[in-house]
């Protein structure tokens, strides 16, 4: 028979010791509730797909200095000759590199004029070959055609009539059905009407922190500029071997100009969520300094509690408790002080929830989560206390006659 | 019935060897009230506590109520202390953070009996010794005899055949001495068989029968002492 009534009772008139442990469960719980949640709702963010072939992609920069260079056509001669690479599948100029970091962003609206709602939208420049280099896939509508690319040099402030948008855009400008975007007509710059004529899947956003990282579209551009990055996706597998050779052709093929920064989609995804990383390491650590130190508490305050009942402890053994029984008094001790610190803990990770959702605009946490760190801190307790209490079955029953 | 044949109690305690008890040899009847008397050292506790299955002795034979307590691990022995023996100890060995009723109440829950039962006993042994009234005290709340009582209470709660008192009387002045000693001699009257070891010798001689302990065995002078009372 477990003697609960016994053990709330003694409990009671050492309220204290037990209390701050309690408490530290509690605000264990609290913090590991919440790291672990922020530690998911990163690792959900890594793992949204940006809609490109990242494995097979590969970009690089062209900085033009020659004088007298002739940017609409050398850039048609690189693409080209790159595209004509064997295993390239496709390649492009494009204004910005997703996940980068860096980009161009574009407010849009309904209606023409400059008090109207609008929505910002990632802004990627491309020509017809978009769709197959970037790899993004076309739900609907068509792709651009080759003469729907226009020209446009450094500073231009106007626009092309078309656009490919993504679906997380259409569904923000239509939410009632995303479908109906396509042929719809919307403004940019305030006044300048697009017509979408195409939706893709996904296609992230440069900024990968943005609350509308899924929102981008397609604009039929060809930039005439100094610099400007080619973007190039390869056969499955081929990228690696095919990254030197295209930088050394291009380099080679023209010399008034220089090719830097060959880089990885892959390395730029890595680099891109280098922070959510690290700061996940750092809350995991947190998590684990936390539970250690709850854990570490635990065993140190039942053990000073069972050096202290030395003598009752023995008694209880000379007056018929088994070991198992002296064992479980403590187990169920701890069991008791876990669940107010548990209980607590549960309002304590909601509230500081709750905090968290409307500071940083993230969703609510989940009954699971809840459910884990409770049981956790009901595991940890236990496992904490289980030598305390095998040393405590240990104390001989002749102590209640050997000590004074 | 207790029976000890030759029982041996060595301790080590690095090279040294203490010969706590050397052969030593008892037989407790049924309903007795042994006193235990001998020099401080002697070995008295050592035989409280053996035969208490408190300890475990060296070698020997030693019978409790017909079992054979050799054969006995360690939940045996629990249980055997629970079912059969109650102790009454120098310093009461109160629960402090119990009240009276639930310091009564610990032997009956490792025993496992139903609330109703426990509730039943833990009032009529508080009654028998006279604490019913304070059931809700804590143990700190009380005379030392008072205390010693309620230790009592507790040690005839689970109904033992056997009582064993080490120096139950050492912590109390001698009106509560006498007070204590009458109660146990009440319970001895009742059926229920008493060890006490006490350095009181006029409390001693209240017992039916005295032994005196020297050197860890059993001194000729309890022969004395049995004619002396009969
Ligand atoms: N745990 C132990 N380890 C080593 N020696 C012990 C231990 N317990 C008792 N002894 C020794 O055994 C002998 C008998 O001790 P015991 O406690 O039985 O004496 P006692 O007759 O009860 O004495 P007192 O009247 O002082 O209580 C003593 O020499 C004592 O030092
Ligand atoms: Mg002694």
């Amino acid at each position: 028979m477990i003697e609960i009534g016994l053990i709330v009772r003694a409990l009671l008139r050492n309220k204290i010791g037990a209390l701050l442990i309690a408490l530290q469960i509690a605000l264990t719980m609290t913090i590991m509730v919440n790291a672990i949640f922020m530690i998911q709702d990163r690792q959900s963010q890594m793992q949204r797909e940006s809609g490109l072939d990242e494995a097979n992609t590969f970009y690089l920069t062209n900085t033009v200095f020659g004088k007298d260079y002739n940017l609409q056509a050398e850039m048609q001669t690189d693409l080209n000759s790159i595209r004509k690479t064997p295993g390239v599948i496709d390649a492009l100029q494009i204004n910005a590199i997703p996940l980068s970091g860096g980009g161009w962003s574009m407010s849009l609206q309904h209606e023409p004029g400059d008090d109207k709602d609008t929505i910002g939208s990632a802004v990627y420049m491309v020509d017809d070959h978009a769709i197959n280099t970037l790899g993004v896939e076309l739900l609907a509508g068509t792709n651009f055609s080759a003469e729907d690319i226009e020209w446009r040099v450094d500073g231009q402030s106007t626009w092309p009539s078309k656009t490919i948008i993504t679906k997380a855009f259409a569904e923000q400008l239509y939410p009632d059905n995303w479908e109906t975007a396509l042929g719809k007509t919307i403004y940019i710059s305030q006044n300048q009407p697009m017509q979408v004529i195409g939706i893709i899947k996904t296609l992230q956003a440069p900024w990968n922190g943005w609350g509308g990282v899924e929102r981008s579209m397609l604009v039929p551009f060809q930039m005439e500029t100094q610099s400007s990055y080619y973007f190039i996706r390869t056969e499955s597998g081929r990228r690696d071997e095919l990254m030197p050779i295209i930088e050394k052709t291009l380099a080679e093929s023209n010399k008034e100009r220089i090719i830097r920064r060959v880089t990885t989609l892959e390395e730029t995804r890595k680099r891109s969520y280098r922070r959510h990383n690290a700061t996940n390491k750092i809350l995991t650590t947190v998590v684990i300094t936390l539970t250690l130190i709850t854990g570490f508490g635990i065993v140190g305050l039942a053990i000073f509690s069972i050096n202290r009942r030395t003598k009752q402890i023995g008694t209880r053994r000379a007056i018929g408790a088994t070991k198992w029984q002296v064992m479980r008094y403590f187990l169920v001790e701890n069991f008791l002080i876990s669940c107010v610190g548990v209980i607590i803990g549960i309002a304590g990770a909601i509230a500081l929830n709750m905090w968290l959702v409307k500071t940083f605009n993230l969703t609510p946490i989940g009954f699971e989560l809840i459910a884990f760190g409770a049981v956790a801190l009901f595991i940890v307790g236990q496992l904490a206390v289980l030598y305390p209490a095998k040393k405590a079955a240990l104390i001989p029953p002749a102590t209640a006659t050997r000590t004074v | 019935m207790l029976v000890m044949k030759n029982i041996n109690k060595t301790f080590q305690t690095g090279n040294i060897q203490t010969h706590a008890l050397n052969n030593f040899n008892l037989t407790v009847n049924e309903g007795d009230f042994v006193s235990v008397t001998g020099p401080s050292g002697s070995g008295k506790t050592t035989f409280l506590n053996i035969a208490g299955l408190l300890e475990t002795y060296t070698n020997g034979e030693f019978t409790l109520d017909g079992k054979d307590v050799g054969q006995l691990n360690d939940n045996g022995r629990s249980r055997m202390r629970n079912e059969k023996i109650g102790f009454v100890f120098q310093g009461f060995n109160l629960i402090p953070d119990l009240n009276l009723f639930d310091n009564v109440d610990v032997p009956l829950r490792y025993r496992g009996f139903d609330a109703k039962e426990r509730r039943r006993r833990i009032e009529e042994n508080l009654e028998r010794v006279g604490l019913a009234s304070r059931m809700k005290h804590l143990p700190s709340q009380l005379s030392g005899g008072q205390q010693q009582r309620v230790a009592i209470a507790r040690a005839l709660a689970t109904e033992p055949r056997f009582l064993l008192a080490d120096e139950p009387t050492g912590n109390l002045d001698s009106q509560m001495a006498q007070g204590v000693m009458t109660l146990l001699e009440e319970i001895n009257q009742q059926g229920t068989t008493i060890i006490m070891v006490t350095h009181d010798l006029e409390l001693a001689m209240r017992a039916i029968r005295t032994i005196q302990v020297r050197d860890g065995r059993v001194s000729e002078l309890d022969v004395v002492a049995e004619k002396a009372s009969a």
